[in-house]
């Protein structure tokens, strides 16, 4: 380790600095998902700096409350609406990206007594290479693969799996999502119909005791009037 | 190796640097709760990191960083139960470890007192949660068990495999619920459609019973 610790050093430092040579041309993404509670009545904004030449994709989806909808905005850094859904209950949006900070907004106002549950997802494209990456892997790795010039075709061949276990991932988290709102709608049936079906109920039982009750003082009445 | 620390420290700080630049943020009032669902199978680890700043009328911008602003992070279970309500500074790091598979439900406020002194107190907060195998710190445990980079790459994608098994096999307990619930729900359905019209027909008889026992005994029919 001794005579070959400076030299990978230097090409540890040297690598930083330039952008990834061979094999990661696989640039890392980046994606972040949030589910929040959005209450009534109420307009939440969130900020997303981002690079020139970069993507943004943006997907979301409310998956509790009420009509299950929500107003969407998407602001460009310059302030010019980019996006703007009204009240749709999911959407998917990619833009090309310049330098700056992008603002995206979630708005409930039009609802005054329901709140919503909102998930949405961030991927990033071409973000450059930082974050953690293989290179910076080389310094604290100990030892070496035997057949160096071989092994790159494997670390490509591994790299690509990563990525394609990352989409499934993403895709994962995404059926999730869309599973969680199956479950709201089914679960707020459930309680519609024992609710109305007990108001229903109590409503027949109600009006025929009502039906009752009056014709019966219909009668009392011509009786009394007779005499 | 003091060259190797040093540059060790330099390369943890530009991915730090590099974190805060690209992370998602979003701005906070004074006492304003800000609260997020990450919904989660069992036995698996949740880091956050946040990174505050405090909006200064003067300069009209963000301070770099305030020292004396703390941050109040609550997680609950997804049965209600707080399983971490722990105060932070200004910049700070949570984690917690889910023992039940569901929503879980982090809660983050400020408890400043300070931004009261700024009319219109803005509080900006740069916030990154990480679930499951993202939470692993590689280079830590590429020296802790001394591996070369191919058995690092192979340990990563074990890793994630895993978590996907592990979220598949919760989404297999959650589709299970949902199933009995929708069965629960269709039975309900026709006990409840088939009492309503017995109830009908016994009142319909027990109407028409009484009212004819009524006006026989009024002498009416």
């Amino acid at each position: 380790m001794g005579p070959l610790l400076w030299p990978r050093l230097l090409l540890g430092c040297f690598v930083l600095l330039l952008p990834p040579p061979g094999a990661a041309e696989f640039s890392p993404s980046l994606d972040s998902d949030f589910t929040f509670t959005l209450p009534a009545g109420r307009k939440e904004c969130f900020y997303q700096p981002m690079r020139k030449e970069a993507s943004l994709e943006l997907e979301y989806q409310v998956l509790d409350g009420a009509g299950l909808d929500v107003d969407f905005h998407l602001l460009s850094p310059k302030g010019e609406t980019l996006v703007f859904d009204e009240r749709k209950s999911d959407g998917v949006h990619t833009v090309e990206t310049e330098d700056g900070d992008y603002m995206f907004c979630f708005d409930n106002t039009f609802s005054t007594i329901s709140e919503k549950v909102i998930f949405f997802e961030l991927i990033l494209d071409n973000m450059g290479e930082d974050g953690q990456d293989q290179e910076d892997w080389k310094k604290y790795v100990t030892g070496t693969d035997l057949l160096d010039m071989k092994l790159e075709d494997i670390l490509e061949s591994i790299n690509s799996v990563k990525a394609r276990l990352s989409k499934s991932v993403q895709i994962q988290t995404l059926l999730r999502a869309f599973e969680a709102r199956d479950r709201n709608i089914q679960e707020s049936n459930f309680d519609r119909v024992n609710f109305w079906s007990m108001v229903n109920l109590g409503v027949m039982v109600v009006v025929s005791a009502l039906q009752v009750y009056m014709l019966k003082s219909l009668f009392e009445d011509k009786r009394k009037s007779r005499t | 190796m003091a060259g190797g620390g040093a540059l060790r420290a330099a390369v943890a700080a530009v991915v730090l640097a590099a974190w805060s630049a690209h992370g998602l943020y979003f701005h906070i009032g004074e006492t304003e709760k800000r609260c997020f669902i990450e919904e989660i199978p069992d036995e698996t680890m949740v880091i956050g990191n946040y990174r505050t700043q405090l909006w200064d009328k003067q300069s009209e911008s963000f301070l770099p960083s305030t020292p004396g602003l703390g941050m109040h992070v609550e997680v609950k279970d997804p049965d209600g139960k707080v399983v971490l309500s722990r105060q932070y500074g200004s910049e700070g790091r949570f984690t917690f470890t889910s023992h039940t598979p569901g929503e879980h439900q982090i809660c983050l406020h400020s408890n400043s007192t300070r931004m009261a002194l700024f009319a219109g107190g803005k509080l900006r907060v740069h916030l990154d949660i990480q679930v499951g195998e993202h939470t692993n710190n590689y280079p830590e445990i590429a020296a802790k068990d001394k591996l070369t980079e191919l058995q690092l790459r192979a340990r990563q994608l074990l890793d994630q495999v895993e978590q996907i098994q592990k979220e598949q096999n919760y989404q297999r307990y959650r589709e299970e619920r949902f199933r009995m619930t929708s069965e629960s729900t269709n039975q309900r359905v026709l006990w409840w459609s088939i009492a309503q019209t017995i109830i009908l027909i016994l009142t319909g008889i027990w109407q028409m019973r009484h009212l004819k026992s009524f006006f026989e005994a009024k002498k009416l029919v």
